[in-house]
């Protein structure tokens, strides 16, 4: 973890209300598929956004962000080569053990692009399977990257791209016809993520989840971003997680 | 180099620059990024007897300039501090400034008694919107403030004792004079200023608390008023706080009266806050021929009307 000077080199639109950005460091970053950087967006701004962090290619890092409030609407608006200040990496991130071969990715909306970091991770040496859905088709993004996966499937809430289908669906269809993986890995929108803690636990399958909270320090030190365990107890998003064994969270 | 150390209480501070208490944990997460030594103190994340699990999610909010919260004391308990934190906390080599919370005054009383003699100074914090006595917070009334003043000064034989105060209340300066007739040490102030955010599309508050406490460089001219007020009240050393983002604002507050400051929000912001400050404060203090930062505080001159 370090505070590093980020200058923008790339922010551009990728899909309806969903942009892309990408900065230069001065140094690698050495990062973790599934962790997450805090982008300091300035102005009257007292809060960093944190955001996943999609690609890590040495001294480029890559985020996607949804246009949600005031903070990623200023994020839109930064030039090439303006700089920030980027606190990065955070978060635990994804961790496939090396006995777990076939890898099933279930994501949903902006929880698509951490999942697009596990993929550029481990598709040298995993069999990936990306079950991917979008509100519809304007919502789409990040497709020629899942299409490098084994087997990708892409689905929208309307119809309007691929089946008519949630992602939770689509790997439920995948599991019907036999598909078995010996890990899941998820990040999406809380209702998705629980239906599909009910799947894998009906089905006995390790499921690992990236959860999203408004966060305050971003290190582990406020409290503000807690979620709650199965065992009574807190945890901290930013520094326990994001990522979390489904069966020890609350969904 | 200019000399920054101040003493407050009998306790000598490297300098006057301390974490402010629920934005630093017990520091262990900071000090990931430098050293924590090189602060003047740590207030630590507010302690109370037993483990509390704090608030439901979201528990803050944005809004210009400003950040609201409402963590509700999530701690692990002031038993757990002590066997798993203090010791380490020390070792780093900054001013140990245990904040602490009660539901009833006898929790004040042994929280303090738990924690004499084991830190450098006990932080009160008796305005914390959770903390309730008869439906109301204890900070809010004189007379409440000197009773839990005082309640907490009995569990006390070593450590000097700080009230931290509230602003959202009828007059600072009475609350300050309260603290001090209790037997405060020394008084801190600003607490948060009560607060709420709205989600328009869902008409309903950001925080799930509802309320939560407003802090941030937008509420700095208030906590510099009432850090004058308060110093101007009382003869008790005083501790300014209230949305301190860099040195010159440090300056602002000392010069009103403090002794030291208490950066919170900021260090959300940038995470090397407290140490660009400490710079800052040398290399102003350089710059106007300050040799001992110390000297600056309660300087300001009011304009004559």
């Amino acid at each position: 973890m370090k505070d590093y000077v980020a200058s923008v080199v790339e922010n551009k639109k990728i899909a309806e209300n969903v942009y892309e950005i990408t900065f230069e460091t001065q140094e690698p970053v050495p990062v973790r598929a599934g962790q997450f950087g805090d982008i300091a967006v300035g102005g009257t701004h007292l809060l960093r956004r944190p955001i996943a962090i999609c690609k890590a290619d040495g001294n480029r890092i890559t985020f996607c962000y949804q246009i949600k409030g005031e903070g990623t609407k200023t994020l839109k608006t930064m030039k090439v080569g303006e700089k920030t200040n980027v606190l990065m990496p955070l978060g635990n991130g994804f961790y496939v053990e090396p006995e777990e071969k076939k890898v099933a990715l279930v994501g949903g909306g902006v929880g698509v692009f951490p999942l697009i970091s596990v993929l550029r991770a481990y598709k040298a040496e995993k069999e990936i399977s990306a079950y991917i859905g979008y509100r519809n088709k304007d919502a789409v993004c990040g497709v020629e990257e899942f299409a490098r996966a084994d087997h990708f499937v892409a689905v929208t809430d309307d119809g309007s791209y691929g089946e008519k289908q949630n992602a939770v669906q689509a790997f439920e269809s995948a599991l019907q016809n036999g598909y078995r993986p010996d890990v899941v890995l998820a990040c999406g929108p809380t209702p998705m993520l629980r239906a599909l803690k009910t799947v894998t636990e009906r089905e006995g399958l390790p499921c690992y989840v990236s959860l999203e909270e408004r966060m305050g320090c971003g290190i582990g030190a406020c409290l503000v971003c807690v979620c709650d365990k199965t065992n009574g107890k807190k945890a901290r998003v930013c520094k326990d997680g994001p990522v979390f064994n489904a069966s020890e969270v609350q969904l | 180099m200019a000399n920054l150390s101040v003493s407050l209480c009998g306790v000598t501070l490297k300098n006057p620059v301390i974490a402010a208490s629920g934005t630093f944990g017990f520091g262990r997460e900071f000090h990931e990024l430098y050293d924590i030594g090189t602060l003047g103190g740590v207030s630590t994340k507010g302690l109370t007897l037993e483990e509390r699990l704090g608030n439901p999610v979201p528990r803050i909010a944005e809004s210009r300039g400003v950040i609201l919260n409402a963590v509700g004391l999530q701690n692990p308990g002031v038993e757990h501090f002590i066997q798993h934190d203090l010791e380490w906390l020390k070792s780093t080599g900054t001013a140990v400034i245990a904040n602490v919370a009660g539901k009833t005054l006898d929790d004040y009383e042994s929280i303090c008694a738990k924690l004499d003699g084991l830190v450098d100074m006990i932080e009160l914090n008796i305005s914390c919107p959770n903390v309730k006595s008869g439906g109301m917070a204890f900070g809010i009334q004189p007379q409440s403030v000197e009773q839990v003043t005082a309640r907490a000064k009995k569990g006390l034989k070593k450590t000097p004792l700080i009230v931290k105060l509230s602003p959202n209340v009828e007059s600072i300066a009475g609350n300050a004079r309260a603290a001090e007739n209790g037997g405060a040490d020394c008084i801190s102030l600003i607490n948060t200023l009560t607060g709420m955010a709205i989600d328009i599309e869902r008409r309903k508050p950001i925080i799930a608390n509802n309320t939560g406490g407003v802090s941030g460089a937008g509420v700095k001219p208030v906590a510099v008023r009432m850090t004058y007020e308060a110093s101007q009240a009382v003869g008790i050393p005083v501790i300014g706080m209230g949305g301190i983002t860099c040195a010159e604002d440090a300056i602002e507050f000392l010069m009103a009266g403090a002794v030291a400051v208490q950066v919170g929000t900021a260090n959300f912001t940038d995470p090397y806050a407290m140490p660009k400050i400490i710079d800052g404060l040398n290399s102003w203090c350089d710059r106007h021929n300050v040799k001992n930062v110390s000297e600056l505080t309660g300087t300001l001159q009011l304009h004559q009307r």
